[in-house]
């Protein structure tokens, strides 16, 4: 038995896969140019709260999963909609060349959030303004979050290449 | 003869207000139940103040806190302490209540130089704050100089010491209780001590100020402390011939204020103003009209 | 006061007043910043030792490293110690500052502080308990009566590594040099 909103998605979208998510939400997954598209159709369709933007690093498929979380606001005293709470909206990004547009017209509180995944993970989002580091103070080859920079060796290598200070010998 | 007084009152006044100092660190230790440094830990403090190796931010930065060291030292002579006052003139009161802004004028000069942010809310809030109580504060000292016909603070007190007790007499009561009501605003003690907040403005006007600097501050600090619970023991409380009374006066008045000072929190500076301008003055403008109501 | 210390004061003041006035500058490194609220309070006293936090750097002569220093608060860490006036005082806290604590394997932490800074000792543990703070600060006495707390003095003759190594760590820095780097150079050569 369908909810009502994934026949109103599919109606839309003719290239999404909807279904059941954890936690009671909705589990949409798009190709990479619906995404905004389909934020923008959630967003009017009353999930007007985004909650995170975060990626995972499918190596072995050698694609980068951008997942979206949405939510509505309960107005005080009410009860959520039966059914559906939130959606987990994800979209794959080919490994050596991540790219996507950006949701900051939809959403602006998207920004530091792909700022982050941009520094991070490497993914470019394409539109947004301002792609500068948020949290890292160093550039690094690899991008840190991804599952091939071995942090060990970094450090061993780096950290280890500052010498200790004293006496020259 | 009076040189040597000119000498030894100031360091009379330094030592015990370096004194009130470490009372009121111990003071309020043992109020929050612990146990709290030692009552000569100022010495150490500044000692070791003196011997750190200071930044200096210019000549109008060195002259600020010497500035105000000086006036504080020149009010010490001004000020009967017991039977000592090397300078016995007419104009006394007058005098120490316009040499009393050249301590905050000397840290605002310095703070100022600092070119910190910080220092220059604190200086702001510092000057915000004499605003507020210099207003009751004029009135309470109209009303004392209305009720004795005179502005020499030695009269004032030869005059209170034939009063019962050595309180002030009947008619002075009012302007006695609007001058207890700003005697924390007067001496920079909670709920009045915004201007140097370490948890807002870190220590607002000193926190530029390092090594032989800050050491100057807090010497003008205890000196501050000494001429304000003097002046109000000498106004209200009649003074004394003896140093060892007038002495257990002020330490009577200081545990006081130090008790305000453990058991309120910190007034922002708007609600300090509202305060100072509102009770304490009404109070210090009616001991006015008491007194000379009681005059006839 | 026995006899003992009481000719300590009259030799040499200025020692005897940095041991019993260590104020700390209110820094709050890393994680280990929990253990500083309790011994400052009315249950483990720190003001009968003399230590009291002080808000600007430039009342302070301690400087405590409470924990990990990831490479924004080494930047961070680095400009305020240069502001303190000397002689001043480090002690790390934790395991971090030692050999990297629990983010050894971290690529944003720094694994041995005295690398970019000089420390004049180190508290074990994770996070040390307020006695042993007291402990610290009571050990730190002994060091400046034998004059082995020496770290400002470190810093001022290796300076060149100093920065050396914080600008290999963190790139550009904003701040000039707090030596002259010429006349350091030819000292520790």
């Amino acid at each position: 038995m369908k909810h009502p909103l994934e026949v109103r998605l599919a109606s839309v979208f003719k290239d999404i896969r909807t279904g059941p998510g954890p936690d009671g939400r909705l589990a949409v997954a798009a190709p990479a140019e619906s995404v905004v598209p389909v934020l923008t159709f959630l967003k009017e369709d009353g999930f007007d709260f985004l909650q995170l933007v975060s990626c995972v690093d499918w190596i072995r498929e050698d694609q980068i999963e951008v997942v979206y979380l949405l939510s509505k606001y309960v107005p005080a005293g009410g009860e959520a909609e039966a059914g559906v709470t939130g959606i987990v909206l994800k979209t794959r990004v080919p490994r050596a060349e991540p790219v996507l547009a950006t949701s900051i017209h939809v959403f602006p509180v998207a920004e530091p959030y792909e700022r982050e995944m941009h520094e991070l993970f490497g993914v470019t989002f394409e539109g947004h303004p301002r792609l500068i580091p948020l949290l890292l103070e160093r550039e690094y080859k690899i991008p840190p979050f991804r599952k091939d920079f071995d942090t060990r060796k970094y450090c061993e290598d780096f950290f280890g290449s500052v010498p200790p200070v004293g006496e020259k010998k | 003869m009076r040189i040597l007084w000119f000498i030894l009152s100031p360091l009379i006044a330094l030592a015990v207000g370096l004194f009130f100092l470490g009372l009121a660190r111990k003071f309020l230790a043992r109020t929050q139940w612990r146990y709290g440094p030692p009552i000569y830990q100022p010495l150490i403090d500044i000692l070791r103040f003196f011997t750190q190796k200071s930044v200096s931010h210019g000549a109008v930065f060195d002259l600020g806190v010497i500035l105000s060291l000086a006036g504080s030292f020149i009010v010490v002579l001004f000020l009967p302490f017991g039977g000592i006052c090397p300078l016995q003139s007419s104009g006394g009161l007058l005098v120490i209540l316009y040499m009393m802004l050249l301590a905050p004028l000397g840290l605002a000069l310095t703070a100022g130089e600092a070119a910190n942010p910080n220092s220059s809310i604190g200086v702001s809030r510092m000057f915000t704050l004499a605003l507020g109580y210099e207003v009751p504060l004029l009135l309470v000292v109209l009303a004392v100089m209305a009720r004795y016909d005179t502005i020499s603070i030695v009269e004032i007190v030869a005059a209170q010491r034939e009063g019962v007790s050595n309180l002030a007499t009947f008619p002075l009561v009012l302007a006695g209780i609007a001058y207890i009501m700003i005697l924390p605003a007067l001496l920079g003690l909670r709920p009045f001590d915004v201007m140097q907040a370490p948890q807002e403005i870190s220590s607002g006007p000193l926190a530029e100020l390092g090594g032989r600097y800050l050491a100057l501050a807090q010497l003008q600090h205890a000196v501050n402390m000494f001429i304000v619970v003097s002046l109000f023991v000498n106004l209200m409380w009649g003074g004394s011939s003896n140093v060892l009374i007038f002495l257990l006066k002020m330490i009577a008045v200081l545990l006081f204020v130090l008790w305000i000072n453990a058991s309120f929190p910190r007034l922002r500076i708007d609600q300090a103003i509202r305060y100072l301008w509102r009770w304490p003055t009404l109070i210090a403008f009616l001991g006015l009209l008491l007194v000379e109501v009681m005059r006839k | 006061m026995d006899r003992n210390q009481f000719i300590k004061w009259i030799e040499s003041p200025g020692k005897m007043a940095h041991k019993y006035s260590l104020h700390a500058v209110y820094f709050s490194t890393g994680c280990g910043i929990i253990e500083v609220p309790p011994s400052i309070t009315a249950r483990w006293d720190a003001e009968r030792f003399g230590v009291i936090p002080t808000a600007t750097p430039r009342h302070a002569n301690l400087f405590l490293i409470t924990g990990y220093v990831s490479l924004k608060t080494l930047r961070a860490i680095i400009r305020t110690y240069e502001q303190m006036p000397e002689p001043k005082f480090t002690v790390g806290f934790g395991s971090c500052p030692i050999n990297g604590g629990m983010y050894y394997d971290s690529y944003n932490t720094i694994k041995h502080l005295d690398r970019y800074m000089p420390i004049d000792g180190y508290i074990a543990g994770c996070m040390p308990r307020p006695e042993a703070i007291f402990i610290a600060v009571t050990h730190l006495w002994t060091l400046i009566d034998k004059d082995m707390a020496d770290g400002y003095k470190r810093y001022r003759k290796y300076y060149a590594q100093y920065r050396a190594n914080q600008e290999r760590v963190l790139g550009r820095l904003e701040w000039p040099p707090l030596f002259p780097l010429e006349k350091v150079h030819e000292a520790s050569a």
